[in-house]
């Protein structure tokens, strides 16, 4: 049976009907057609899936679509949602060359804003421990971290 | 020298990196067509079996299924990456008759969703008969092995042998001689995005197919030939690649049965492989049985090697005749060996095929070889840095027969990394449990030898060039991730003094770009696609220049120039116009007709394997748990030489990522593989470094000026895959006393193996 | 490969909850955080007919921890939370580092401490230490609420005492002994957040210089989380010197059960867990030490 849910992804409302079974990341992906959110494994170990909900980073992979009904979802899509300027995250990511294949990079941005949110001045530690759950199998992540400590100077504090 | 270049040397970003940052690029399973079909395959689920039946009944009436095929369907042609020999192609894309490997393809579906077509799959019955199956190279060459495939009753599909001077006498005029076995195991390219494809057919009956792939031309000429059909009848496409690193290089069954399953529905079909099909399945990089015996002088000097490697191929040779070539040729590189021979033999087991993988050949051979160097090293009393500056490759060293060496910064390299890591000083002084070991590498710059049969040349580039001071280049060349497509920009904003902005890039579509390039492997596309495009490149200067010459009546001696947006004569700068200006004239003396020019590249007169090699030295610094044997790297130090930097912050990222891969294959990867069946199926198993594994690094690039290649550039960041898991095993004895001659460097090989 | 299909209920509160488990029978699987559940379910190694899920609640996932009232632990609460909590990582310290080290952040952010019991894997790095501290499960069937000892609670991989109507609603640690201290160590080929291949669990209570309790629980090492009593034993009464405490280690490598798996080697797994053991009783003495 399906199951009448609304979802609200990066300020949208989604009000759909979904089979019980269907993860968060397919029906980001098939149904609202929000493809910056990647599948890379299935079971939580490459983060490749990872959005936020109410600003937690989660994997998509392994949330139930029928579980987030009423609930607020971010994906890399909604980071810079004029499309006119990147948020800070994104910027530093394109200029520090934290980039190659790209894939690993929506997982990565949304861990960055989890930790920069909680934590605006973080460590080298910190940061490497809070994109630890999401594999990069281009950069050996140093241009990463790197980026995450400017995106931490890039971005204001909140007043 | 400080202005000679505005735009190479710089850190330019990606030109795909805002796409990717907003998650606006579209990688193949991203893809969506109208009425498209999604695909899945059935896999044997035994090492080594005759098909007696297959029945797909149940599964075409399933509700929502539109296509089951198996290999009876197919026109039933073998297909391999070595064309120029066919009997080395001994794939099918379905199999017919025999599986030979746990995971090897029989069957495909397609169906109205994911959910359909996997149910369908339950439904498929296959009646094998088992067959005795081989799971090791002493296995499959023992006399009473069950051969593979019928060509090869041996199991050695191939071999490969070198030999230059005198082998013999060369051990006889040695003062000290060891003999060495080493083994190496099976890794993953791991790449973040899983294979996928889509294909359509079109009213004609033509495919196009979007595929992650690094090779797109090999898949157009496989897929034709696979499929009984024109190669220009078949159209691919690469979308953004999520890397490769060199699994993504043949044509896969999912590409075939995407295309052949289209074309039978008329609808587009789509396969996207998970992450267990990936790791259990999935290319790997080969794991060998190498021995290697070395003689030099008292004083160090090398004298002879001769090595004998077995490659445990898996079912198919799938890339291995070339890593079969390539370790040869790199158990004798980096040093003077005025003797040598090698015998490398590419064996078949059942397992999942071995293939090309990040450094194809390289790391494995060199392994042995670093490691056998620094064992040398310490029983001759010379420091293993010494030891390697006396014996090491220089500028115009010849190899008999094989190569030149055009450039080489190697000393240099090995100089840099002793410098930057305090070599003399921590190898000297260190406490128990922590140690610093070196290992070092050198790589091809792309092949020379035309396995692939092409009838192109081996890189092609197009330049169109618009009044409005436009370009727009068109290159077969597959950006996968490792930034060519920036690459060829910038090579190309340098040449026509133009701007990043001002270049347009369409790139790795068969039908759009010209013919051909044979992909994104064996690090070639930078010198030889740059080569193409610099070559295009000149030829709308040479006409820009004419046109800009006849305007100012310039005397024929004046040298013209391309710089900041104009074309100019040299000398007098006052006496050009921009390039918008020039390209617009030029036209209008051709009366309307664009300029347009072609470049190719094709490597000729190079020797057997490579136009240009790089170079490079690494130190690794360990610290060893010495109760637990935990291994961990506090700092890696690397100095390479890949000729001209073109974008020192790709060439990083490069650096930092083959650390990356290197450390997971000294210390933390494996595929276990239990009679055929690859154990570990998720990444918590299979266990790539995390960040906060990651060790800190310096690096420093020893520029040298490679002349075969565009601005002096070469190789870089595929060789670095080599020398990292024998500097770590070197670091972890000098640690331990424990010396690891079987990868990966386990915490129980340690404690088994650790000196009191 | 996509999930098995299932039906799916949310109920809202815990008796609605055990009545649906009733109801659907054979088949019904509850599900907290879901970061097991789906991967086994996507893996095909469960095949539920329906899914029970737990996030709707309310009040399931508190968090309460006091030096008097101890510490209790909602079925929902997140393993993040539990890690980030100051009066978890004052009081409980090693509670706070056994979800720490609990596979990778955004894994903590979806996963519960109940559910990694629950799922009673031998490598569950939560078990250890609540079965040090002597943790105590609250559990609603029909018949109304019961409350069990942890210790007992696992019956081999996967299976616990829990019967198929029942829902574990809440874990109770008593407070921290005085003068005693706790410590999670556990050991991978990869990094800190990995699945672990040897784990180690103790409390140590202390009077005057002489140990007076001991609890060591190891993880991975057999098919449940194992106790080492001969090991305790060799400690209570005793002065826990380093000799001592490596002893005490080599004895609780002996009481271990491992097994050779793709992670470790039975032989390696017993080697480490002699020295995992005496480090993380001289962590938990030093610990004991520092509240006088």
């Amino acid at each position: 049976m399906k199951h009448e849910i609304t979802l609200h992804v990066n300020g949208d409302e989604y009000p759909i009907a979904v089979d019980p079974w269907r993860t968060l990341n397919e029906v980001l992906r098939e149904d609202l057609n929000l493809t910056g959110t990647k599948f890379g494994c299935g079971s939580g170990d490459c983060g490749a899936c990872t959005v936020l909900v109410e600003g937690r980073s989660v994997n998509s992979c392994l949330t139930l679509a029928v579980e987030m009904d009423g609930r607020e979802i971010t994906t890399v899509e909604g980071l810079a949602p004029s499309g006119e300027r990147l948020h800070p995250i994104q910027e530093a990511f394109v200029e520090r060359g934290a980039i190659q294949c790209g894939f690993c990079t929506p997982g990565m941005e949304l861990s960055a804003l989890h930790l920069l949110e909680k934590n605006p001045k973080p460590t080298e530690a910190e940061i490497r421990s809070a994109i630890s759950g999401n594999l990069c199998r281009c950069t050996g992540y140093n241009k990463i971290v790197e980026a995450v400590a400017d995106a931490a100077g890039r971005m204001k504090p909140k007043k | 020298m400080e202005d000679r270049y505005s735009i190479i040397g710089k850190d330019v970003p990606r030109n795909d990196a805002v796409a990717k940052a907003t998650g606006a690029a579209a990688y193949t399973d991203d893809m969506k067509l109208p009425g498209m079909l999604h695909g899945k395959l059935l896999r044997s689920p035994l090492p080594h079996a005759r098909i007696r039946r297959i029945d797909t009944s149940r599964a075409e009436r399933l509700p929502g299924v539109k296509c089951v095929i198996t290999g009876e369907d197919t026109p039933k042609v073998k297909y391999g990456n070595w064309r120029l020999f066919p009997t080395t192609q001994d794939e099918y894309p379905l199999a017919v008759d025999k599986v030979r490997f746990i995971g090897d393809e029989v069957a495909a579906v397609a169906a109205v969703d994911v959910d359909t077509a996997l149910e369908a799959l339950e439904l498929i019955r296959v009646e094998y008969e088992e067959l005795p199956a081989v799971f090791d190279v002493d296995a499959a060459l023992a006399k009473t092995a069950p051969a593979l495939h019928e060509a090869s009753p041996t199991n050695i599909s191939i071999d490969r042998k070198i030999s230059y001077g005198d082998v013999e006498r060369g051990f006889s005029a040695s003062d000290y001689v060891r003999e060495d076995t080493f083994t190496v195991h099976a890794v993953s390219p791991g790449y973040m995005e899983p294979c996928s494809s889509l294909a359509l057919c079109d009213l004609d009956g033509r495919i196009t197919l979007w595929t992650s792939t690094q090779t797109p031309y090999i898949v157009q000429c496989l897929l034709a030939s696979t499929l009984g059909m024109r190669e220009n009848d078949i159209r691919v496409i690469k979308p953004f690649v999520g890397g490769g690193f060199g699994g993504k290089m043949e044509l896969r069954p999912w590409e075939f049965c995407a295309a052949f399953m289209a074309r039978r529905t008329g609808r587009p079909v789509k396969f996207t492989l998970t992450r267990q099909e990936e790791l259990c399945y999935g290319r790997r990089r080969h794991p060998m049985k190498l021995w290697s015996k070395v003689g030099f002088k008292k004083d160090g000097t090398l004298v002879a090697k001769d090595l004998k490697i077995l490659l445990d191929g898996g079912a198919y040779n799938a890339m291995g005749p070339t890593a079969t070539f390539l370790c040869g040729n790199f158990g004798a590189m980096l040093y003077r060996y005025p003797n040598y021979r090698f015998l490398g033999e590419h064996v078949y087991t059942n397992k999942a095929p071995a293939s090309a993988m990040r450094g194809f050949g390289a790391p494995q051979s060199l392994f042995a070889a670093e490691t056998q160097m620094n064992m040398a090293a310490e029983e001759l009393g010379i420091d293993p840095i010494e030891l390697r500056i006396k014996n090491a490759m220089v500028t115009g060293d010849e190899i008999p027969g094989v190569a030149t060496i055009s450039s080489c910064g190697f000393i240099e390299s090995l100089q840099e990394a002793a410098k930057m890591s305090g070599w003399k000083r921590k190898r000297k002084n260190f406490k128990a449990g922590r140690g610093i070991g070196v290992g070092c590498y050198s790589f091809i710059s792309g092949g020379v030898f035309n396995w692939f049969n092409t009838q192109y040349p081996f890189s092609a580039a197009e330049v169109r060039a618009f009044a409005d001071g436009t370009v727009h280049l068109l290159t077969m060349a597959s950006d996968i991730g490792q930034g060519s497509d920036t690459v060829l920009k910038q090579i190309l904003a340098e040449e026509l003094g133009l701007g990043m902005e001002d270049i347009r890039i369409t790139s790795a579509d068969t039908a759009m770009t010209p013919q051909a390039d044979l992909g994104t492997w064996g690090s070639r596309v930078t010198l030889m696609g740059g080569g193409a495009v610099q070559n295009a490149a000149r030829k709308i200067k040479e006409e820009l220049f004419g046109t800009v010459s006849a305007r100012f009546d310039l005397n024929v001696i004046f040298e013209m120039e391309c710089r900041n947006g104009r074309v100019y004569a040299k000398g007098k700068p006052e006496r050009g116009m921009t390039f918008g200006e020039a390209v617009a004239l030029a036209q209008k003396a051709r009366r309307g007709e664009p300029l347009v020019a072609r470049g190719y590249y094709t490597p000729r007169d190079k020797g057997l394997v490579t136009p240009a090699f790089s170079f490079g030295a690494q130190v690794a610094e360990v610290e060893v748990d010495r109760e637990t044997g935990i291994v961990s790297v506090k700092k890696m130090w690397t100095a390479h030489d890949c000729g001209t930097v073109i974008n020192p912050m790709a060439v990083e990222g490069q650096l930092e990522g083959s650390i990356h891969m290197g450390l997971g294959y000294a210390l933390s990867e494996e595929l276990q593989v239990e009679n055929g069946r690859t154990m570990n199926n998720t990444f918590l198993d299979y266990k790539m470094f995390t960040a906060e594994d990651m060790p800190p690094g310096e690096s420093v690039c020893i520029e040298t000026y490679e002349p075969e290649g565009p601005m002096g550039a070469k190789e870089a960041g595929e060789g670095l895959a080599s020398p990292t898991a024998p500097a770590v095993a070197e670091a972890v004895y000098h640690a331990t006393g424990y010396r690891c001659k079987d990868l990966p460097i386990t915490p129980e090989k340690i404690l088994k193996g650790m000196k009191k | 490969m996509t999930l098995s299909k299932f039906d799916y209920y949310g109920p809202k509160t815990v008796a609605e909850a055990v009545g649906l488990l009733g109801e659907i029978g054979e088949g019904a699987k509850v599900m907290a955080g879901g970061t097991d559940v789906l991967v086994r379910i996507r893996h095909r190694m469960l095949k539920p007919r329906a899914v029970v899920g737990l996030k709707r609640i309310e009040g399931l996932n508190g968090i309460s921890c006091g030096p008097k009232r101890g510490l209790s632990v909602g079925a929902t609460a997140l393993l993040a939370d539990v890690a980030a909590h100051r009066g978890i990582r004052r009081l409980y310290p090693g509670i706070a580092e056994a979800a720490l080290g609990t596979a990778n952040v955004q894994v903590r952010n979806m996963a519960t401490l109940a559910g990694n019991l629950c799922n009673a894997s031998p490598a569950a790095d939560n078990a250890p230490t609540l079965l040090a501290l002597n943790a105590e499960l609250t559990i609603q069937g029909p018949g109304g609420e019961r409350k069990r000892p942890l210790e007992g609670f696992f019956k081999g991989p996967g299976v616990t005492d829990l019967a198929p109507e029942e829902v574990v609603t809440a874990i109770f640690v008593p407070p921290p002994a005085e003068r005693s201290g706790t410590a999670y160590l556990h050991l991978s080929a990869r990094g800190k957040h990995d699945c672990t291949a040897v784990g180690v669990g103790v409390m140590l209570a202390m009077a005057g210089r002489k140990c007076r309790d001991a609890r060591i629980f190891i993880s991975a090492c057999g098919p449940t989380p194992l106790r080492a009593p001969q090991a305790e034993q060799m400690l209570i009464g005793q002065v826990p010197t380093d000799k001592r405490m490596a002893e005490a280690g080599v004895r609780a490598s002996g009481e271990a059960l491992p097994i050779c798996d793709i992670r470790a080697s039975a032989d390696y797994r017993c080697r480490v867990l002699g020295v995992l053991t005496r480090r993380a009783l001289q962590a938990a003495r030093d610990r004991a030490a520092k509240k006088g």
